[in-house]
């Protein structure tokens, strides 16, 4: 590991102006937010990273907080989770078990206790790709400054089949995927103020953005917290699992396909949510992980699924619509049927689940 | 007062005496290892000790300049060395170098300047053999290689077969993967001794190396391995991280250690060679084998490969087996747990399996077919019951399940190994006049149990408890012991300290006799008492006879010591095993789950039960981790191994094991056998074959991650119910 500057502001203010470089001497490589470092010190080992200096978070006060925030007189009231609140938090709230499911799911499907008691929410979203060339710190590849994705046309089994180019890799936060599909909100802070958004859109493909990055953060700017709706977002005044009535229940569930049934990134993750009014689907949200640079949101499939029966063909549909834009590179085509057979198992899940 | 007794009897007690031979005993050395309290060699720390590590070439294959003055410029970065500028695979150790601690290594590491002048490789098989390929093995690309059989025999034998099939087995480079990376700390600051704590299954073999790098007579070099975190038979000699630690102790005359990275030993630290077997397998309309064509590659990068050879451990009427070692620009295979076994088995198990298939024929009836040994037999038997056979809906046909079901299939597959003792082990049995008792060999314990199944032999023979017996291993300078490969350790050393421990028990009962002046022959040690007759008493002894205690207080002043050594008839040679595979296919996302495993094996006479259970479940979740996970992953075009840490190489975790039934087959007559290394040959092919009884799709390469498991069923459904 390279020496390093370790800095521990107290406030948010002070962390984001720290993200200047200014205040580093000239030729220094720009200054890291440390949260809980599961993935930058093993970038850091792995001389991915070579950071001047270190912004220690874990000082500043508030940021680790799981607070319910009013949302114009609705009840139950929007849930606004700090970027620093950990996985293993994330995974035993009692109101995120009862409203939110699929995100304690995710949460709890991320490597081991260890790291779950380590990892925050913000860092798990900030992840860099773990390409199989990216870590690899021999490989100069496009990720890293390079002219070239090795993995398009070399190793690439773990790679994308949907919206890939011209990098190949795959958002590995397992969280992300979750999250998008509750319609969760970013805020951001920077030295001018905060902005708030969609967290959909957040995350950048490589084609769209710089393909260094994997999302919208300004150069000065860290992700403060995270906003769940109240409402659930999904069209109109809807309650997450409030009634069973005839605005209908709202049914979420998160599956997670790994190479190694513990302790491994996702080949393919589903969150998948469904509005439910008599049996039939009136608003969806589907979300793949591994497969795409992003959280990949399958609008087609979720405007498939709206106002259709609550039963098996409308599921294998929507997977069909979702997996129809698929390109596969030489080595990952199993990602398909694979990610097919888990929206399918998602579908299933959720109409089995009764009320 | 020595030991002598020529005649005094040393065979092991009878089934009915044993208080403690083969029962479940506790590692005697468990709770030291649980709380942090043993040490190994990385966790040696010496006053003074300079931290060391070697410098993996950047460039699989050329010559480089190796410039190490940046390095020695940093202050604190003490001393190193240049190994080689010819560099024959990635991650060739080129220099070392030794720093005041670990964070100026680090500094140091970063700022040595290897200048890559001239690159050349073939990482890959295809590279190896291509026309224009640069030579990489010593004799060429392809070396050693050599047909066993008459090819046009076996064509002819294989023309008239009733059934036959076909197929090629890939199997990618292993890795060890020790807890404990290869490590060497070597006291030595000048003069004319040293004591060199290496992580090694050689402690005595490997002092002579130590010495002769050093400059030092052989009796004035101490080595000392008191734990070990795992060799799996890469760690037989001094090594490179010896040699280089013992090179720069001499240029710094200050204690220096030198451990691996995990990413060195990744590059450079000896693996199991790869396979490609292409085979064809006949068999008579019963099922009798009957010829084999096949071809062995072996890629044990710059080394040979390890291969036993087709058709393994079957009698096939007419075979022709061509063998070769296709060498690529990576380090050399080393062996590993049953070198070269588990790839002739996933092959060779494979092709069996297929034909029975084939013929419609019940898997287990045509291994029985073709296996002599009526042990075979009866083990094959026991594992089919143990893992529901009978039960099983699918025995001569493979289920066809729907697609995006699961379907549950059994898979079986057979070892052989041998294990046996040789000469070469020695120990010595202490009993002190406070009533302590010591056992002593410079053997090590490889995490296999060595220390305690010493103490048990020794407390069996003297009456005592296992915890009443202090074992001291690990010090070439105790009495000599064999290094630990091919199973031998138990075999081995357990004679030598039946032996020193008869001797000791025979002295001891004839010291007292005389002292208690008591005829030998009525005098017993047992439940920790010297006693009598039971029926009558002896005038100096009393009824109850004398605590352990009481009657050593009658031993001269220098106590009792009696030198055992390797005793033929104590051990035996040459094992079977069996196992069964239970798996689920998710045919709908190529996931296998491994439900249950079966073992039945002989190992001759069992020391400690638990132990060699123990050894059998690890050697399991080994064989499954190799077929569901390792793999060495390279790209040939930018000449990188890609997989050189544990997130990109996946070993198995403890999600993944399931339930493990284990059965010793005892044959009462025999003596020790190793059983190290039998155990983890048959368990990848029994998942293969369980794989295909439940889907229909054979998987011909591993690891059988879900991408492969997927593609085989596509190509099993798409061959209209083919194989």
């Amino acid at each position: 590991m390279r020496p390093f500057e370790m800095w521990e502001p107290s406030e948010v203010a002070q962390a984001v102006a720290l993200l200047d470089s200014a205040h580093l001497a000239p030729g220094s490589r720009a200054p890291r937010l440390l949260a809980g470092g599961q993935d930058l010190l093993g970038e850091l080992k792995d001389d991915l990273a070579r950071p001047a200096a270190l912004i220690n978070l874990k000082g500043i006060a508030g940021l680790d907080e799981i607070e319910e925030v009013a949302s114009g007189g609705q009840s139950p009231h929007a849930l606004r989770i700090g970027s620093l609140v950990t996985l293993a938090r994330i995974a035993d709230n009692a109101t995120l078990q009862e409203r939110y499911p699929l995100l304690c799911a995710a949460a709890v499907s991320v490597g081991s206790p260890q790291i779950r008691s380590q990892a925050t929410l913000g860092g798990n979203l900030c992840q860099r790709p773990r390409c199989i060339y990216y870590r690899n710190a021999a490989a100069l590849c496009l990720k890293k400054g390079g002219r070239e994705c090795f993995a398009e046309g070399g190793v690439n089994r773990h790679n994308a089949i949907l919206g890939g180019g011209p990098s190949w890799i795959v958002h590995p936060s397992d969280l992300a995927p979750a999250l998008v599909a509750l319609d969760a909100s970013v805020e951001l802070t920077s030295p001018t103020g905060t902005r708030e958004l969609s967290l959909a859109d957040f995350f950048t493909l490589p084609a769209d953005g710089d393909v260094l990055r994997e999302n919208r953060l300004g150069p000065q700017e860290m992700i403060t917290s995270l906003t769940l709706p109240a409402g659930g977002g999904m069209t109109g005044a809807m309650t997450e699992k409030a009634t069973g009535g005839r605005s209908g229940d709202v049914r979420q569930v998160y599956m997670k396909f790994r190479e190694r049934e513990s302790f491994d990134f996702a080949l393919v993750s589903v969150s998948m949510r469904v509005r439910v009014v008599d049996d039939r689907i009136r608003a969806a949200r589907l979300v793949l992980g591994g497969v795409a640079p992003i959280p990949w949101r399958c609008l087609g499939a979720e405007r498939l699924l709206a106002d259709k029966p609550l039963e098996p063909q409308s599921f294998a549909a929507a997977a069909q619509v979702a997996l129809a834009a698929a390109e596969p590179l030489e080595q990952n085509a199993y990602k398909v049927p694979l990610a097919t057979t888990l929206i399918m198992r998602a579908g299933a899940a959720l109409t089995a689940e009764t009320r | 007062m020595t030991g002598s007794g020529a005649d005094v009897d040393h065979s092991w007690p009878a089934v009915f005496e044993r208080r403690l031979i083969g029962k479940r005993v506790p590692r005697v050395d468990g709770p030291a290892k649980l709380t942090g309290k043993a040490v190994y060699t990385q966790d040696v720390r010496l006053p003074r000790m300079a931290w060391g590590r070697l410098v993996p070439a950047p460039v699989a294959g050329g010559k480089v300049r190796v410039d190490l003055a940046p390095a020695l410029a940093i202050e604190g970065v003490l001393g190193g060395i240049v190994l080689g500028e010819t560099v024959r695979y990635l991650g060739q150790p080129v220099a070392a170098l030794a720093a005041e601690n670990s964070d100026l290594l680090e500094d140091g590491l970063a700022a040595v300047v290897v200048e890559v002048v001239e690159e050349g490789w073939a990482l890959t098989r295809e590279q190896s053999l291509a026309p224009d390929a640069p030579r990489v093995g010593r004799r060429g690309n392809r070396s050693g290689e050599r047909t066993r059989g008459d090819g046009a025999a076996a064509r002819r034998a294989l023309a008239e077969c009733a059934a036959t099939i076909e197929g090629t087995w890939q199997m990618p480079i292993q890795h060890h993967l020790c807890l404990e990376t290869h490590s060497a700390v070597v006291d030595y600051s000048g003069g004319e001794s040293a004591t060199v704590y290496l992580s090694t299954q050689g402690t005595y073999g490997s002092s002579f190396e130590a010495a002769e790098e050093l400059g030092l007579k052989a009796a004035e070099v101490r080595l000392v391995c008191e734990h070990m975190g795992g060799g799996f038979g890469s760690k037989f000699d001094l090594g490179i991280e010896g040699l280089a630690a013992c090179r720069l102790a001499k240029q710094l005359k200050r204690p220096v250690r030198v451990a691996n990275s995990r990413r060195d030993e990744f590059l450079f630290a000896g693996n199991r060679s790869g396979s490609r077997q292409q085979i064809r397998l006949g068999a008579n309309k019963g099922g009798h084998l009957r010829a084999l064509v096949a071809e062995v590659e072996r890629f044990g990068g710059i080394g040979r490969g390890s291969h036993p050879g087709l058709p393994y451990i079957y009698e096939v009427r007419e075979s022709a087996v061509t063998s070769s070692s296709v060498h690529t620009s990576t380090d050399s295979s080393r062996a590993m747990r049953a070198p070269g076994h588990p790839q002739a088995s996933f092959a060779m198990e494979g092709a069996v399996d297929l034909v029975a298939i084939e013929l419609g024929l019940d898997p287990l009836l045509l291994r029985k077919r073709n296996l002599e040994s009526e042990v075979y037999h009866r083990q094959l038997d026991r594992v089919a019951e143990l893992i529901g056979w009978e039960q099983h809906a699918h025995r001569t046909s493979p289920a066809s399940p729907a697609a995006g079901e699961r379907s549950s299939g059994i898979g079986f597959a057979v070892s052989t190994w041998g294990g046996g003792g040789r000469p070469g082990a020695r120990a010595e049995v202490r009993i002190e006049r406070d009533g302590t008792v010591s056992v002593a060999s410079a053997s090590q314990d490889l995490g296999t149990g060595t220390r305690t199944h010493m103490a048990v032999v020794v407390a069996e023979a003297l009456g005592l408890r296992v915890e009443d017996v202090s074992v001291h291993i690990g010090d070439s300078r105790l009495p000599r012991s064999v290094t630990s490969g091919g199973s031998v350790t138990s075999a081995c050393l357990a004679p030598a300290v039946q032996d020193a421990a008869s001797q000791a028990r025979a002295e001891f009962l004839k010291h007292l006799g005389r002292v208690l002046d008591a005829p030998v022959g009525l005098l017993r040690l047992e439940d920790r008492r010297l006693l009598g007759p039971a029926d009558w008493e002896l005038p100096q002894l009393p009824a109850a006879g004398l605590d352990w205690g009481q009657a050593c207080a009658l031993l001269g002043s220098t106590g009792l010591s009696a030198q055992g050594e390797f005793q033929r008839e104590l051990a035996s040679s040459g094992v079977h095993g069996a196992q069964a595979a239970r798996v689920e296919v998710d045919t709908g996302t190529g996931r296998v789950a491994i439900k249950e495993f079966a073992c039945v094996q002989d190992c001759g006479l069992v020391l400690n039960r638990l132990a060699v259970e123990s050894q059998i479940r690890g050697a399991i979740v080994q064989a499954l981790s190799h077929g569901m996970l390792e793999e060495r992953v390279v790209d040939g075009g930018l000449g990188l191994v890609l997989s050189a840490d544990l997130m990109n190489y996946k070993a198995a975790v403890c999600a993944q094991v399931p339930e493990i039934h284990v059965e010793l087959d005892q044959d009462q007559g025999r003596g020790v056998v190793g059983v190290g290394e039998p155990p983890v040959i048959p368990g990848v092919a029994a998942i293969a074959n369980a794989i295909h009884n439940a889907c229909g799709a054979r998987l011909f390469e591993t690891p059988f991650t879900p991408d492969r498991v997927l593609r085989a069923l596509s190509a099993a459904t798409g061959k209209d119910g083919g194989r």
